[in-house]
């Protein structure tokens, strides 16, 4: 043991013991250490020596290709990154802050209003109620836009309070009042205010600070918004409400509630007291869940989206929106990581179509063709050229790698996703009622919409529709194919697609000829799926009943009109017949595809995790000694031995006979491998161990006895 | 020579009794315990429920006082213009703790009296009193011939936070300390004694009586006018307000203040149909008859802290449930879980959990109709048993959630194929945010290690809450709770 640590241990403790947290110094390291701490004045050099390697010239990315990567290349993957996610980022915020506008607008219409009418009602507080769902991350957001927009729009300060910096009337007081007062004046300004009370210094949790403070401003509302209302002492608010309504006739106050659960919960917490004094009016928010899903149709559907997730990790994404979370921040994050990794961890991710990056290939490595042919898109292209007997071509694309970068050059457009996106933007145009665009986007790049229910819907509505509807539903199609859709960054693509268009436009003018003739003969024109093809038949017969079937007569319109129709889902079955995106060559370069890392840092599992170690320690040891088999061994560690057994107790444990077990099974019955007190040394850290864990505490029940606090598997 | 007594001017008193109706005697008794010249007293105790007129009345007295009174004495003595009284109001509902009354006491004062140069801090009794006796003497001082008073007024000085123990009887007996001074207390019902001191006067401000309100309200305007005139309309007020006085206020809300703002709020929906033209104001009963849910429906006495006239009668019930189905559809599906976990760890005795969660016992519980484990043979029971429902939330620890949780999941059956969530940092998450959002309370005060497994939790919702959260996820409550 060092002398640093005798030191501290003298007096029979360590001064760690009574701090919840510290970072531990294993020993060897202390002994290391100079045994004085170093002198101040050197903290200065070092940080400058620290900075050092974080110059311009390193790299932020690791070298891949076996490490064989270029720093070029490496520098080239990093800017792509930077690059791509500025884009989607602005792209987010922007969606953001539209979303929010009209909320802020009406707030901010709600407090000019009230400061109009303050005086024709007394001791009322006009507040606004808003609510915003239950998701608390996203308030933060909201009112900080909130603030922002009333400092701008309003004359009078704006305070934002929150739970965590409101232990009590006096902090909460005196915090409002420094915000209230700094947000326009600086520190000479406020001095100036308590001098202006002839000398007499006030309390800093004097509201009369603030009334000088209005008075002298002339302002037009001074705004408290309470940020996450639920999580406030409820003795809190109410005093504020009595405070603030008891100063109403001096300061115009104007109070903001965020509400995360319901109003009427809200105002059962509340004394009747405090509602009384509040006059409110109330705001509803976007939800997230509308907002995610425009979002996901802006950046991981839309036309300029650098990278694309694959539908399971879109699938996991939105199963833990829907039973976790229900964040944006947190979809955002789970974004910003694929998008980390993709460019961290493919050498590849240089091809990756990121807009304004222009794509140059020229120096690529040896290593990178290497690896364009490792990937299972390059064998299965390779595959499928084998079919056609194409023999040459994959020669050359194995060995020579300039027709490989001719390849790569080739297929590097945007071309095959555009034409995903484009058949799905013109599916959920045509779809009878609208869907979640997150459902058919991974429909579309599992590449099962050709079977899947959306397609079913489209070509079933299509054979029941009359020829007015058939004519403006083939309009819909018109407008999407000639004007794109701006929610998915698309533009028109009529001079792409010319064959499709003239095909719909001439279904359109049949369709819209047989409509005028139908309304000139005045009979309504219908495809035999809509009419019910076979009528029922009654005749009675010798004073029988019979009935019989018989086929409905369709005329010859009718008739034209069912073979246009059917002709119309012929064609629209083969335009939605799209390949999936996994068979595209080179979709790993935008398709980001791995579960991994998403789970192991956004679904967290501490708890299950430590109780792994403990219980199977070999899982994570890989040592020889033990077995991989769960059960107690004598080779696990001691804690890990003491964890088996103190699953088999009941909720008290009796310490001596733990420890006899223990005994027992670490010195191995009578071959007496242990001495008994370092046995004893073992068992007592095992048991801090698992205090330290919470997993025991003493118990005041028995005298000798510990209490059981966890159970595993919860 | 000034006379030494005379009554408070009577034409003032009068002018006072028009602005207050049915306050004539406290009127009376107040100004004369005040005014320099009549019978001023040291300390009093204005007392009464709230929204009697203790405050106001006080406060315009004092006014009508402090004023020079020359008018009513012009042809009198003119000595009267020496006597001067003044006053300081300090609301204790303003004040933070007693420093803060201290500090606002004083400078309140200085202002009142016109020095508010170097006035020191003030941080306890003793420093009151010294300040305050140096600033009435200075004022005393300065003008030896006239009389002078200085009034204290502590408004709702028996509310006041964080008092120090011995504030009350300290502040009354500032005035053996300080000259020419008078404390006016205004409590909403004193305890006997409270002041430590025989002899204080008290005035009451009994509650207003059935014909004192209506009288007091006949002076209020109805906001929309009835098209038949001014005269019917106070007409139609005076027995509707009645009409309002005998179905909803007597029994809830028995102030002047709700019940003027009940009657108003009221007023244009009972008027409709004279507006329409359907009825007119001539025979009131007919009216009456038209809106009698008007006066059956007492959901209007609850203060709506989002006022929309339209809706707050017509729709009572159904709004607010369809807002508490708001919570269940807009939490997310484990939050909903976790809440419904905890209703049932709240609600269920710890020992029936292995009766209910445990998968061995399911298959007997189910067979025999369930709770065969409890039940006794009648008469048995050595105590009376309430049910558990009515004597409200239990508090339980977390990790008997979390298992009950776990077990109610496996139950609701949705999640086939998905990830395990034993141990999940996701649920713990969960858990922290319904705290937060106050749906779970958090026992133990703030300063509660909250990472400590003995941290108890109780739940902050009802059973018609609970039992839409928990269809939303496809549990039936019922079947999991005892008795």
């Amino acid at each position: 043991m060092s002398d640093h640590e005798d030191d501290n241990s003298h007096a029979g403790y360590h001064d760690t013991d009574h701090q919840s947290a510290y970072v531990y110094i294993p020993s060897n390291a202390v002994a290391n250490e100079p045994t004085r701490p170093s002198k101040r004045r050197k903290i200065g050099k070092q940080k400058s020596s620290d900075e050092q390697p974080g110059d311009p010239t390193t790299l932020e990315f690791d070298a891949l290709l076996n490490g064989k990567e270029t720093s070029e290349w490496i520098q080239r993957r990093h800017e792509l990154y930077v690059r791509a996610w500025s884009h989607t980022e602005s792209q987010i915020q922007s969606i953001l802050d539209e979303a929010n506008e009209d909320t802020l607008q009406d707030v901010t219409k709600f407090v000019q209003e009230s400061s109009q009418e303050r005086f024709d009602q007394t001791e009322t507080i006009p507040s606004g109620f808003i609510i915003t769902g239950p998701n608390i991350a996203s308030q933060g957001l909201l009112f900080d836009q909130l603030s922002a927009r009333l400092r701008a729009e309003i004359h009078g300060p704006a305070v934002i309070l929150r739970s965590g910096d409101a232990p009590n009337l006096k902090a909460v007081l005196k915090r409002v009042i420094r915000d209230a007062t700094n947000q326009k004046n600086n520190l000479e300004d406020d001095d100036e205010i308590s001098s202006g009370l002839g000398g007499r210094k006030l309390l800093n949790y004097d509201l009369e600070v603030l009334h000088t403070f209005v008075r002298a401003q002339g302002s037009q509302a001074v705004i408290v918004a309470f940020q996450d209302s639920e999580a406030f002492d409820t003795s809190l608010i109410t005093d504020l409400i009595a405070l603030f309504s008891s100063w109403s006739d001096r300061i115009p106050f104007v109070l903001l509630f965020g509400i995360a659960t319901s109003l009427d919960l809200f105002q059962e917490r509340l004394p009747r007291i405090a509602s009384k004094s509040l006059r409110g009016t109330q705001f509803d928010v976007e939800q997230t869940s509308s907002l995610v899903e425009r979002m996901f149709k802006k950046i991981l559907a839309g036309g300029n989206a650098p990278l694309r997730l694959s539908p399971s990790l879109v699938a996991s994404l939105v199963e833990r929106q829907q039973e976790h979370a229900q964040s944006v921040q947190s979809f955002t994050a789970a974004l910003k990581y694929s998008y980390m990794c993709h460019f961290f961890a493919d050498a590849l991710s240089i091809l990756t179509p990121v807009l304004g990056a222009s794509p140059s290939l020229d120096h690529l490595q040896p290593e990178h063709y290497e690896a364009v042919r490792m990937l299972p898109s390059f064998k299965s292209h390779i595959k499928s050229l084998v079919e056609t007997q194409d023999l040459d071509r994959v020669v050359d694309l194995l060995e020579d790698d300039t027709i490989l970068l001719d390849e790569l050059e080739a297929c590097l457009s945007n071309k095959p996703v555009l034409h995903l996106l484009r058949t799905m933007s013109v599916i959920s145009i045509s779809l009878p009622d609208p869907v979640s665009s997150i459902d058919l986007y991974m429909a579309t790049f599992d590449g099962t919409l050709r079977d899947s229910d959306f397609v079913d819907r489209i070509l079933e509505s299509t054979k029941r529709m009359a020829p007015d509807e058939l004519v403006s539903f083939l309009q819909r199609i018109c407008g999407v194919v000639q004007d794109g859709s701006s929610e998915m960054d698309l533009d028109g693509w009529a001079d792409e697609d010319e064959e499709f268009l003239a095909e719909i436009i001439s279904f359109q003018s049949q369709a819209s000829d047989l409509a005028n003739e139908a309304s000139k003969t005045g009979k309504p024109i219908r495809s035999s799926y809509a009419i019910r093809s076979q009528g029922l038949r009654t005749t009675v017969i010798a004073q029988r009943v019979q009935l019989s079937y018989e086929d409905s007569t369709l005329s010859q319109q009718d008739k034209q009109y069912t073979t246009l129709v059917d002709k119309l889902n012929d064609r629209l079955k083969n335009y939605f017949d799209i390949g999936s995106p996994q068979e595209i060559f080179l979709h790993e370069v935008w398709l980001y595809d791995s579960m991994l890392p998403y789970r192991e840092v956004f679904t967290p599992k501490p708890r299950a995790t430590i109780e792994r170690a403990l219980s199977a320690p070999y899982d994570y040891l890989k040592c020889e000694c033990c077995e991989s088999v769960e059960g107690l061994s004598s080779t696990h560690p001691a804690t890990a031995i003491l964890y088996q057994m103190y699953l088999e107790t009941c909720s008290l444990i009796n310490v001596f006979d733990l420890w006899s077990a223990f005994f027992e099974m670490v010195s191995g019955g009578d071959e007496q491998k242990m001495e008994e007190r370092d046995a004893l040394v073992l068992f007592y850290s095992a048991l801090a161990d698992l205090k330290s864990l919470g997993m025991i505490k003493p118990s005041k029940k028995k005298a000798d006895h510990l209490a059981k606090t966890t159970w595993k598997g919860l | 020579m000034a006379v030494l007594f005379s009554l408070p001017n009577e034409v003032m008193l009068n002018a006072l009794c028009a602005q207050f109706p049915c306050r004539d005697q406290q009127i009376r008794s107040l100004a004369t315990l005040l005014s320099v010249r009549a019978a001023p007293c040291r300390n009093l105790v204005l007392h009464g429920l709230a929204a009697t007129g203790k405050s106001s009345i006080a406060k315009t007295v004092l006014e009508y006082l402090s004023k020079r009174q020359t008018n009513g004495y012009a042809n009198g003595s003119t000595q009267h213009d020496d006597d001067e009284l003044r006053y300081a109001v300090i609301k204790s509902a303003e004040c933070i703790g007693g420093r803060h009354l201290f500090e606002q006491t004083i400078s309140t004062v200085s202002k009142v009296i016109g020095r508010s140069e170097n006035v020191g801090r003030c941080e306890n009794l003793a420093q009151l009193a010294v300040e305050l006796s140096k600033l009435v003497e200075n004022w005393t001082a300065s003008e030896q011939d006239s009389r002078q008073r200085l009034v204290l007024v502590f408004d709702g000085i028996d509310r006041q936070r964080d008092a120090p123990p011995t504030l009350l009887p300290a502040l009354a007996r500032l005035v053996e300390i300080v000259p020419n001074l008078t404390t006016i207390f205004i409590v909403t019902s004193p305890r006997p004694n409270f002041l430590h001191l025989p002899g204080v006067p008290h005035l009451e401000f009994p509650a207003y009586t059935k014909p004192e309100l209506l009288q007091i309200l006949a002076l209020t305007e109805p906001s929309p006018v009835l098209p038949q005139g001014t005269k019917e309309t106070k007409d139609v007020w005076t027995r509707y307000s009645s009409a309002i006085w005998d179905s909803l206020s007597k029994h809830s809300g028995r102030d002047i203040l709700s019940f003027r703002s009940v009657c108003l709020r009221l007023w244009p929906r009972f008027i409709r149909p004279i507006l329409d033209g359907t009825l007119n104001p001539s025979p009131f009963s007919r009216l009456m008859v038209a809106n009698r849910s008007l006066f059956q429906n007492d959901s209007i006495l609850v203060p709506a802290l989002v006022s929309n006239p339209q809706s707050t009668a017509l729709v009572p019930q159904s709004q607010s449930q369809s807002n508490l189905q708001g919570i269940a559809i807009q939490l997310p599906h484990i939050s909903r879980l976790l809440l419904v976990a905890s209703y049932l760890a709240s609600y269920n005795p710890p020992r029936t959990d292995s009766t209910f969660f445990m998968k061995a016992a399911l298959a007997k519980r189910r067979k025999k109709g369930g709770g065969t484990a409890l039940s006794r043979k009648p008469g048995t029971a050595k105590s009376r048993k309430i049910a558990r429902k009515l004597l409200g939330p239990q508090a339980f620890v977390l990790e008997r959630m979390l298992a009950i949780f776990l077990a109610i999941e496996e139950d609701a059956g949705k999640r086939k194929g998905k990830a395990a969530l034993n141990g999940s940092a996701d649920v713990l998450m969960a858990v922290t945010t319904l705290a937060s959002l106050r749906l779970l309370v958090r026992m133990g005060g703030p300063n509660q290690d909250v990472l400590d497994v003995g941290t108890k939790y109780k739940i902050a919702i009802g059973w018609e809450v609970i039992r839409g959260v928990a269809r939303s996820v496809g549990v039936e409550v019922e079947d999991y709770l005892a008795d």
